[in-house]
């Protein structure tokens, strides 16, 4: 039987092991992110800026408005293309996407398979220069390259696009997981919205652990494809995709989320406050490894 | 080794002296204003207050007209304030001698019905004595007491009726005051029927009966009193409980070791007055005295609240430091002492905030949305308030989703649902004064513009994450907003911060140390509950 003393012991132990909310915000993404460097990750089009200059893969971009009189055009603009996604520039947890996959009789449809008439997509695009999704901010809306996803990935995703999430903290990764839509999260990549997380393996690149709602999971609740022990494909791309952009923007402490298309990985977005929730999903906490590298960081400094 | 100039250290050190200052600052004033200014600490402990609305009825019939009633005097246990009168067409005097002060409304030709009204607050308080056992009854009294050992009208002391029960109560012969006043009380208490009736009963009457009502015990215990040589007098007034009456009271006092010690054998309180019972008038009178033939009627309503200490305040006007001066500037431009206590808790409201959201772990809707929700919620009360915030977020989300398929752009679209709050606020006050319920129609108090703001990101939540998950957050605020509204509307804390508006540095200093808090939050042990608590990997 054990006693009260290692109980509490293990107890301090395993406390100690995770990140808390609070300990993230003050003792990582405060001191590692200057405030006046936040727009690079929460502005996508600056971040593109960054990516484009150093030959960093990700979607292409079709148009830019930020201006309801550049929408004049838009019929022009969006006639031959038939997929495209339209993003905010500056939303926040994936609100205001919407993911077109074809085009049929003057009409555009989602990824979900919603019908969108040339006038709905304009409003949605004054909702977003209005900046309903980036709190009340003017925004700007991004027409860009609709990823094909790579097959492999598809084998475990139903439709949506996946992504994978890689936590960076002073250029190593510390953590990643695979965000799997679900029919419940309709087609979004993001687990407060139903999406399924799957821990990475950061050295190998095998999935271990998946969780969904917060319960643990071994299989895709809509198609119950097996989701642990798979390889993700090009794994040590991503790895190098993510530390190249922690090498590339002033930023310390992000969050990188990469796409794995046909053609390989392509940077989706970067996240200068990356949630905690990883964690559950990896099935343990960071905050040792987090510590370790942070001490590294200030030996290095105090040996300089 | 000199050390080398560190920012992360000098922060540090920057960080502690601050929370140094901001928690010893505030203390060292309040010692100094405790100890060397002789603020009342105790005086800091909000008491129930009684607000007394004295009505008076009577038809006249084309003559003169005049009704007296006694108002009561504030002396060393009883604070009268914030003295209002409604007199009409009548002539309002008062008459005040040492003892009594007397209102008297007359009218010539009064025709029809006339209400007539009175009100005051009152705050009282319990106090007892304490009789030393070996102290004999005085041969004699000063001259000025001659008059409450004298036969009156009702009071028979020299009847032989009265010589004979005291002599049968009291054996010793060279009794102790105590147990002369302990005999009679308790004989006058369990021997004696309390009687419900209200007419006029004498001392010799109430004897034979062996039962009375406050006034026949009054005038026995005073007879008796005053023939065995203890000054004694009848003392009028009203017990003060919340709601109507027409039953005023009386109880007696004697003139033991140099005090009036009351006793009440009704409600059995020997030598102690209860901090409900107000004293109106002292000696055998009557409450109300009118014209004849005037179909006199009156009621006394009370209605009881918790307010601060009547000296407290009035201790503070005087005091060097005082804060009132601090308020006179302020009510120069019309903001009332009320409002700037509301406005001084709202720091503390704003900390209790932040304990809900960075060490319990809850969201809430808007940082300090909370806070302002209960500080609105003060004149309606907490009740209403959360039933009011409630229906104006459902009601306000409800037209937003009726707006939102309209396909409007945001700005107008937030503009009517402003627009939306400010009906509903308003229709909110309406239903509130049509039913009666005033409370309901303080809730047009509420911060507009953060409310519509607050059902727009409940709309948006519905819609991006689901009902469950709007319900819970609209939940969890109503939750934070009831837990500032009871350290805000805590009168202990509201006199605190009255006297000492130091204080508000401390909430700053626990807000320095929770901001550098790196702590695990309440909730993040269910989050992670897995990880903590589950099996080991």
């Amino acid at each position: 039987m054990k006693n009260i003393f290692t109980f509490a012991k293990e107890f301090r132990q395993r406390v100690g092991a995770v990140l808390s909310m609070n300990q993230r915000n003050l003792e990582y993404i405060y001191p590692s992110n200057n405030r006046v460097d936040f727009p690079i990750a929460d502005d996508k089009l600056l971040t593109k800026k960054y990516l484009l200059k150093a030959g960093v893969p990700h979607p292409e971009t079709y148009q830019v408005y930020g201006y309801f009189f550049d929408l004049r055009n838009l019929d022009l603009d969006l006639s031959e293309r038939s997929d495209f996604v339209i993003k905010p520039a500056r939303g926040s947890g994936g609100g205001g996407i919407i993911v077109i996959v074809r085009k049929e009789n003057g009409y555009w449809y989602s990824v979900g398979g919603k019908q969108y008439s040339l006038e709905d997509l304009r409003r949605h695009m004054c909702d977003i220069i209005f900046g309903i999704y980036s709190f009340g901010i003017r925004d700007e809306v991004v027409i860009e390259q609709r990823i094909i996803q790579h097959d492999s990935v598809n084998e475990i995703t139903e439709g949506g696009l996946a992504d994978v999430r890689l936590i960076v903290y002073q250029h190593q990764p510390i953590m990643a997981m695979m965000r799997l839509p679900t029919s419940a999260s309709d087609g979004k990549a993001n687990l407060h919205q139903g999406a399924i997380g799957v821990g990475v393996d950061i050295d190998s690149g095998i999935t271990i652990h998946a969780t969904h709602e917060g319960s643990y999971l071994d299989a895709h609740p809509d198609s119950n494809v097996f989701l642990i022990g798979r390889k993700i494909v090009y794994w040590s791309d991503i790895i190098k995709i993510g530390i190249q952009i922690s090498n590339l923007v002033p930023l310390k402490y992000l969050g990188v989320d990469i796409a794995v298309s046909h053609e390989g990985p392509k940077v989706l977005e970067i996240n200068v406050r990356p949630g905690i929730e990883i964690q559950n999903v990896n099935g343990k906490g960071m905050r040792r490894i987090l510590a370790a590298t942070r001490q590294m960081q200030l030996d290095v400094t105090k040996g300089a | 080794m000199a050390i080398k100039y560190n920012s992360v250290l000098a922060r540090q050190y920057v960080f502690i002296s601050l929370i140094a200052l901001f928690s010893i600052l505030p203390i060292s004033i309040m010692a100094y204003k405790i100890f060397y200014l002789d603020y009342p600490l105790t005086g800091l402990i909000p008491v129930n207050s009684y607000i007394l609305d004295v009505k008076m009825q009577a038809d006249g019939h084309g003559d003169s007209m005049k009704m007296s009633t006694f108002l009561p005097k504030s002396d060393s246990r009883q604070t009268i304030l914030n003295e209002m009168s409604s007199s009409g067409a009548f002539s309002l005097s008062i008459d005040s001698n040492d003892m009594n002060r007397m209102a008297t409304w007359e009218a010539e030709d009064v025709n029809g019905h006339h209400n007539i009204g009175y009100s005051y607050s009152v705050q009282a308080k319990h106090v007892q004595y304490v009789i030393p056992d070996n102290l004999l009854i005085p041969d004699s009294y000063p001259e000025s007491l001659g008059q409450y050992l004298k036969e009156e009208d009702g009071i028979q002391i020299n009847d032989p009726l009265i010589d004979q029960s005291t002599k049968k109560l009291i054996t010793d012969e060279n009794p102790s005051i105590l147990d002369v006043v302990t005999r009679i009380h308790r004989h006058l208490q369990d021997d004696f029927a309390n009687k419900k009736f209200s007419g006029f009963t004498d001392a010799i009457t109430a004897l034979k009966l062996g039962e009375a009502s406050c006034n026949g015990k009054g005038r026995l215990f005073v007879a008796m009193a005053r023939h065995l040589n203890i000054p004694a007098r009848l003392v009028g007034g009203v017990i003060l409980k919340q709601g109507s009456k027409r039953t005023s009271h009386q109880w007696v006092e004697l003139y033991i070791n140099n005090h009036w010690v009351p006793f009440d054998t009704i409600n059995n309180h020997f030598a102690e007055i209860p901090a409900n019972f107000l004293t109106l008038y002292y000696g055998d009178q009557a409450l109300f005295k009118h014209t004849s033939d005037i179909n006199f009627q009156y009621m006394f309503s009370t209605k009881t609240r918790l307010v601060p200490r009547a000296e407290a305040q009035e201790v503070l006007g005087e005091s060097v430091f005082n804060i009132t001066n601090f308020y006179s500037l302020f009510q120069k431009v019309g903001i009332s002492q009320d409002l700037l206590k509301i406005i001084l808790m709202i720091p503390l409201g704003a900390f209790v905030v932040v304990v809900f959201r960075n060490v319990i772990g809850v969201e809430t809707f808007g940082t300090f949305l909370p806070a302002l929700i209960a500080a609105a919620a003060r004149e309606s009360g907490l009740m209403w308030g959360l039933l009011g915030f409630v229906s104006i977020i459902v009601i306000s989300s409800l037209v937003r989703k009726v707006l939102e398929w309209l396909q409007l752009l945001h700005s107008p679209k937030m503009a009517i649902m402003l627009t939306t709050v400010v009906v509903v606020l308003l229709l909110l006050a309406v239903i509130g004064v049509n039913l009666g319920m005033i409370q309901l129609a303080q809730v047009s108090l509420f911060p507009i513009a953060i409310l519509a703001i607050t059902a727009e990101r409940f709309a948006i939540l519905e819609a991006e994450q689901g009902m469950l998950k709007s319900i819970k957050i609209t939940l969890t605020t109503c939750v934070v907003i009831a837990a500032c509204f009871f350290v805000m509307d805590s009168l202990f804390l509201q006199s605190m911060i009255l006297a000492f508006p130091e204080l508000i540095l401390i909430p700053v200093a626990l807000n320095l140390w929770l901001g550098r808090w790196i702590g695990m939050r309440f909730s993040e042990f269910i989050r992670f509950r897995k990880l903590i608590f589950g099996p080991q990997s």
